[in-house]
């Protein structure tokens, strides 16, 4: 069996804001992400292993928590300029989330205009949810028609965080924000529903890379913002493996965890099990013996 | 007119009668499914603070425990800094004036109309739910307009409508404003009425005891399998809604949604009866409604007729006074039958009223007192 690979890029360097962080810094790690990820000696060239030219992709981030607790500016504004200069247009990079006013409160600028990057919200005018439901086993759902019609690739930049119920929320249960009712789905801890959601057409087929933002990791009682419990790591993590991305981000919760003398999420009883349901899924690879991890820094 | 133009032409969906004198203080994007109305920032009532800015809330068995920011189920009710808010006090997603039938209520002031109204959410997920566009939707996610208290109790009056339903989606999840509403129409000798499936704790729903006259409870199967895998609920937390309204005095009609195959067997509608006539008695109606393909469960036919034929057969062997056939116009099962002379006393056809054989509340021919509501 290929074992999947996993690529932490550490930030050696000292970050002074990690909530702004320094887009040259940023972009270093994206590229060092992406060429230890692909092998390439060249971050641009790894692109074609994933992206076609002209492609529009999406970049869905995270920004319930908004300034305080979101997936930077800084951190997606560089991707999306570096991936848009790099192997499509500007305007083919659509950065988005559930709703316009959750962008702007967590410091993004709504753009829509062609010619440079977009970011909006589903709740924009021309996006909104489809109309008809999907069904998949238990999921039953609108998306978002900025994942189910308006890109063709996607990339999942996710937080790292705490979860209460599902244990951990990274880069699978950050596409609870394609979809119009996420609401319904945190019984159980979770679990099958991300798994669940994750395997639909919409954003298994579409689903290139997840990169988790480990800048700052909330390792306890989120996902809500308590800063007593609020890690500077500088990290960035890869891969085209989804499952696999999260088991690194949930074992890097679980050392911060440890370091704090915190009880494990096993002990709490609300250990990531929807991992495991996904690689039950053929999603990917949960068990750390089948992952590959590189540890890169910048 | 079947069911099914009913639907298309009353607001059923997300769309929403505009009832004129009632101005929206949203903008509509026309073809658009984008947010239209603000959503209310309302303390909600029935939950704990907890450490760390979380909160539990107490309204419905779910008993969600939330952090900051974080939504209920029911997709309404959210947690801003450790304080629980209600979002759709007074946001109202469908308006309407209905035939008190529709509800369906049939022993409960028949021929009123009722002023009808809905905000988004519910705290279930029926994967057959009629009304799924707004029940399952948050209230950003559809057309609003704000009607607070005042205006329902107005308005109602305005429309010469003796009753105010909360309806279409699930009620108990707007529970302040309706709380707030039917105190305020009490006052004006308007009476409310509550279609709900009954998922709701008992310190709630003894509040709401207190201020409404009649409440319809969609019992949606009568095992834990069906409520598990179709409604994400819990079966037991609903009969105990269903024996508590009862003991209240409050009028009280049931609903079974029968669906091909899922949770039509003619032994579990039986052991439904049974338990229903122990614990509160042969007198309220029982509905057996016609299911129609919606929503995630379209893979279903409608409900034969035969199959409804058979099942309140079932249920007056079993010894409940009055079972109806819904969702099918013109079915004698529409009709209403003195229990002790057999005479039809109420003949309806769809949502109208042809006959009343009633003298108060007996029938005219035999004297025998019918349960319900009737003036």
């Amino acid at each position: 069996m290929n074992k999947s690979r996993v690529v932490i890029v550490t930030c050696s360097r000292n970050i002074p804001d990690l909530t702004h962080p320094d887009p040259s810094l940023v972009l270093a790690m994206i590229k060092k992400g992406f060429q230890a990820l692909s092998g390439e000696a060249e971050a641009g060239t790894a692109l074609a292993r994933w992206f076609r030219p002209g492609e529009t992709i999406g970049i869905k981030i995270n920004t319930i928590g908004r300034r305080a607790l979101s997936t930077s500016p800084e951190t997606a504004l560089t991707l999306g300029l570096w991936l848009g200069q790099t192997i499509s247009r500007e305007e083919n990079i659509i950065i988005w989330d559930r709703t316009g006013e959750e962008l702007k409160e967590a410091g993004y600028k709504l753009s829509t205009s062609g010619g440079s990057l977009r970011v909006f919200g589903t709740d924009h005018r021309q996006a909104g949810y489809q109309s008809e439901p999907t069904a998949h086993r238990q999921i039953g759902s609108l998306f978002s028609r900025i994942q189910a019609e308006f890109i063709q690739a996607s990339i999942s930049l996710a937080l790292l965080k705490d979860h209460g119920l599902a244990g951990v929320t990274a880069g699978l249960k950050n596409y609870f924000g394609a979809i119009h009712n996420p609401n319904k789905y945190h019984d159980s801890n979770c679990d099958p529903y991300i798994a669940e959601l994750f395997e639909t057409d919409s954003i298994r087929k579409k689903h290139r890379l997840t990169i988790i933002d480990a800048l700052r990791v909330q390792y306890h009682r989120g996902p809500s913002y308590h800063p007593q419990w609020l890690a500077g790591v500088r990290q960035l993590i890869f891969s085209t493996d989804p499952v696999a991305a999260d088991v690194v981000g949930w074992q890097l919760i679980e050392k911060l965890r440890a370091r704090k003398g915190l009880p494990s999420l096993k002990e709490e009883k609300r250990e990531p099990s929807y991992l495991l349901t996904a690689e039950k899924l053929n999603l990917g690879q949960s068990r750390l013996e089948n992952i590959e991890i590189l540890e890169e820094e910048v | 007119m079947d069911r099914r133009d009913f639907l298309k032409c009353s607001l059923a969906g997300s769309s929403l009668l505009w009832l004129p004198g009632i101005s929206s203080s949203a903008s509509i994007f026309p073809g658009s499914s984008s947010p239209a109305a603000g959503l209310s920032r309302v303390e909600a009532r029935y939950y704990q603070k907890l450490p760390y800015r979380e909160i539990r809330c107490d309204l419905c068995p779910r008993f969600c425990q939330l952090g900051d920011k974080e939504r209920g189920f029911c997709g309404v009710r959210e947690n801003q800094d450790g304080k629980y808010y209600t979002l759709v006090y007074g946001q109202v997603a469908s308006l309407n004036v209905d035939p008190i039938e529709k509800k369906p209520f049939f022993h409960f002031l028949p021929g009123s109309e009722a002023f009808s109204l809905a905000t988004a959410g519910c705290n279930l997920s029926c994967k057959f739910c009629q009304n799924w566009e707004i029940s399952q939707m948050r209230p950003e996610q559809v057309k609003n307009i704000y009607l607070p208290p005042e205006a329902v109790v107005a308005s109602c009056e305005r429309y010469n409508c003796p009753v105010i339903a909360y309806t279409y989606t699930e009620p108990v999840i707007f529970f302040e404003y309706m709380y707030d509403s039917s105190l305020l129409a009490r006052k004006k000798g308007i009476k409310n009425v509550v279609v709900t499936a009954g998922y709701i704790n008992p310190g709630p729903l003894a509040d709401l005891l207190g201020v409404v006259e009649a409440i319809k409870v969609d019992l949606k199967a009568f095992n834990q399998n069906f409520y598990t895998e179709y409604v994400r609920g819990q079966l037991p937390p609903v009969l105990e809604t269903i024996k508590q309204i009862a003991r209240s005095g409050c009028w009280l009609e049931i609903v079974y949604l029968v669906i091909p195959t899922l949770n039509d067997r003619p032994e579990e509608i039986r052991e439904m009866c049974r338990w229903l006539k122990n614990e509160i008695g042969p007198d309220y109606p029982l509905h057996l409604s016609r299911f129609h393909p919606m929503y995630l469960i379209k893979n279903l036919p409608p409900t034969p007729v035969a199959t409804l034929d058979r099942l309140r057969e079932v249920a007056l062997e079993e010894g409940l006074h009055y079972v109806y056939v819904g969702n099918v116009p013109g079915h004698p099962g529409e009709n209403t039958y003195c229990p002790k002379c057999g005479k039809l006393i109420i003949e309806r056809y769809g949502y109208i009223i042809r006959k009343k054989e009633l003298s108060g509340n007996k029938c005219r021919y035999c004297g025998q007192v019918i349960a319900g509501v009737w003036s």
